[in-house]
């Protein structure tokens, strides 16, 4: 039965491979949905980084439009590297302040709103400015959700979650860092702690109480391997990680299915009529 | 080409194909049929399901035909004196579909395979759609006897034990077999880990039952699964003699003699031997 020394092992992938056939990927679903190119949102950390650099060398950087969505209180260490991904990749981009958006809704129906909720709003302002984009310049969403957060459901609903096109849905956290090392990103962006950057000081790890290395980890021993939570903590993962991921995993699965429809007729879209979408 | 003897010029078609529009695979088919013909192919083989694409769900009804169908005689009468393997949804004489594999020649479809095992688990849902072929049969070839097996249809040694043990020297595998990668591949031709493991099948089906076997997989995205293609055909004794690229249409021709599979069959006479008759624990 596999050790826990193992598994790191088993989460590397062929980057090689994994970039062809990613870049693959991005140029079909363009291709068959007859679109002009992609538009994607630079956040400054590696997994919008990682897909906007497939992008570029799937279709070409001028076929990529990017766009910088800061708040108000984003941190402007953020702009700045997200500017130097855009620089990095030839990849034009532009800035759209959402501020006024945001603050239009909150200030006149609920300003005494708290941070996750303000939050919230702001990764959902940023997709419906991409999709705005996108429907302007012809193009695709490219979403930016990793395997781990999707997992893990660490992200808002119709925000981050919503996408054309997902490169890296299927890449745990650590594997995304393998490609974008692969891939040359600069490295001020591969190395830096992770952070939704929703409001001062965030990281992902301190949000979430454990390390993406644990949760890649635990993830793929109970999905990929179809271990049991007890048999994952026996080989020395933290009983409490091991839990709250489980449970995390449990509760936001609602988010991996979106709309969720009503059967009456015997020929529900999606339950009983799987029509694919390609 | 005149087909002479037991030595003949095999094709495989590595393509990609619109999911669910027979009209603009058919044009494709046409095409490939005609590069093909060009390049002097004597048999050429198509993917599984080539006419559709393989992950159709509820449109499956929508595109299936039966054999006699003049779609299959189009296809028949463009590749003239060739030999062609076309994959597609095909109605059956009691109205159930079926995952099938055409053999036309002369001008029409010559032989049927309906692929006898229905893969229904992971992201495959074959079952759901389609009927159990019922059937296994070899057909005359030219060159000599040959069998038609269906993806996972290889993943049950049985059937290619029965097509050799009857005299069957080359086995036809059209596949739609989704890609995945791991880690680092440490074989030549950086293939996916998922078709590493479909060459360590080919390749023991060669040795095992020492026949030629000829696999086309077809390339391109489906639902967001992609298929690599990495067509190969191995020798009989396992040996890849050839292999297409991976994630990339391509027309892959092999010259290759079907007597080399007796002339291994009379120096290794695994065949010659086998016993059918052993008794011992059943499933």
């Amino acid at each position: 039965m596999i050790q826990r020394e193992e598994v790191r092992g088993r989460l590397v992938l062929d980057a090689s491979l994994a970039e062809a056939v990613l870049e693959s990927f991005i140029r079909d679903a363009v291709t068959t949905a007859g679109a002009q190119g992609v538009v994607i949102g630079l956040s400054g950390g590696v997994d919008s980084a990682l897909s906007a650099a497939l992008a570029a060398r799937a279709l070409g950087p001028e076929r990529v439009q990017a766009f910088l969505l800061p708040y108000r209180t984003s941190s402007p260490e953020s702009e700045r590297d997200a500017r130097a991904v855009a620089a990095h990749l030839g990849i034009p981009h532009r800035v759209i302040d959402i501020s006024p958006m945001v603050d239009a809704y909150f200030d006149a129906a609920e300003p005494e709103a708290p941070a996750d909720r303000r939050g919230n709003k702001m990764a959902r302002e940023r997709m419906t400015v991409l999709f705005d984009q996108a429907k302007k310049l012809d193009a695709l969403v490219l979403g930016t959700s990793n395997k781990t957060e999707i997992l893990l459901g660490y992200s808002t609903v119709f925000g981050d979650n919503a996408s054309s096109l997902n490169p890296l849905g299927d890449l745990y956290k650590g594997q995304v860092w393998q490609l974008a090392r692969h891939l040359g990103l600069p490295s001020g962006v591969i190395d830096k702690a992770p952070s939704a950057d929703l409001w001062p000081g965030q990281t992902d790890e301190g949000e979430l109480g454990f390390s993406y290395e644990t949760a890649d980890e635990v993830l793929y021993l109970l999905f990929e391997l179809g271990l049991r939570p007890e048999e994952i903590v026996a080989r020395g993962y933290d009983e409490r990680a091991v839990r709250r991921i489980v449970s995390l995993e449990q509760r936001f699965r609602f988010k991996r299915r979106l709309m969720l429809i009503a059967r009456l007729s015997g020929s529900a879209v999606n339950l009983d009529q799987e029509i694919p979408r390609d | 080409m005149a087909a002479t003897g037991t030595l003949l010029r095999i094709g495989l078609a590595q393509i990609d194909d619109r999911l669910g529009d027979v009209e603009a695979n058919v044009e494709r088919h046409l095409e490939w049929i005609a590069r093909a013909r060009e390049a002097g192919v004597d048999l050429l083989v198509f993917p599984e399901l080539s006419l559709t694409g393989y992950h159709l769900l509820h449109l499956t009804p929508r595109v299936a035909l039966p054999a006699g169908s003049p779609v299959l005689a189009r296809l028949a009468e463009a590749a003239g004196p060739m030999r062609v393997v076309v994959g597609f949804v095909e109605e059956g004489e009691t109205g159930a579909l079926h995952n099938s594999a055409a053999v036309l020649s002369a001008g029409e479809p010559v032989f049927v395979h309906r692929k006898l095992y229905l893969p229904t688990y992971g992201i495959f849902q074959d079952s759901r759609f389609f009927g159990e072929g019922r059937r296994l049969e070899t057909v005359a070839l030219p060159w000599g006897k040959a069998g038609v097996l269906i993806c996972e249809d290889l993943w049950h040694p049985d059937l290619a034990r029965r097509l050799a043990a009857t005299g069957v020297r080359l086995l036809i595998v059209p596949s739609a077999a989704p890609g995945r990668v791991g880690a680092p591949a440490d074989t030549e031709g950086g293939l996916p880990e998922s078709h590493q493991t479909w060459e360590l099948l080919t390749r023991s089906t060669a040795v095992l039952n020492t026949c030629w076997v000829a696999y086309c997989n077809r390339v391109g995205w489906e639902e967001g699964a992609f298929y690599p293609g990495v067509s190969h055909v191995v020798r009989p004794g396992g040996e890849v003699v050839q292999r297409s690229p991976v994630l990339e249409e391509h027309l892959l021709v092999t010259e290759i003699d079907l007597r080399d599979a007796d002339r291994l069959r009379w120096r290794l006479p695994l065949l010659h031997n086998e016993r059918f008759d052993i008794e011992g624990p059943a499933a």
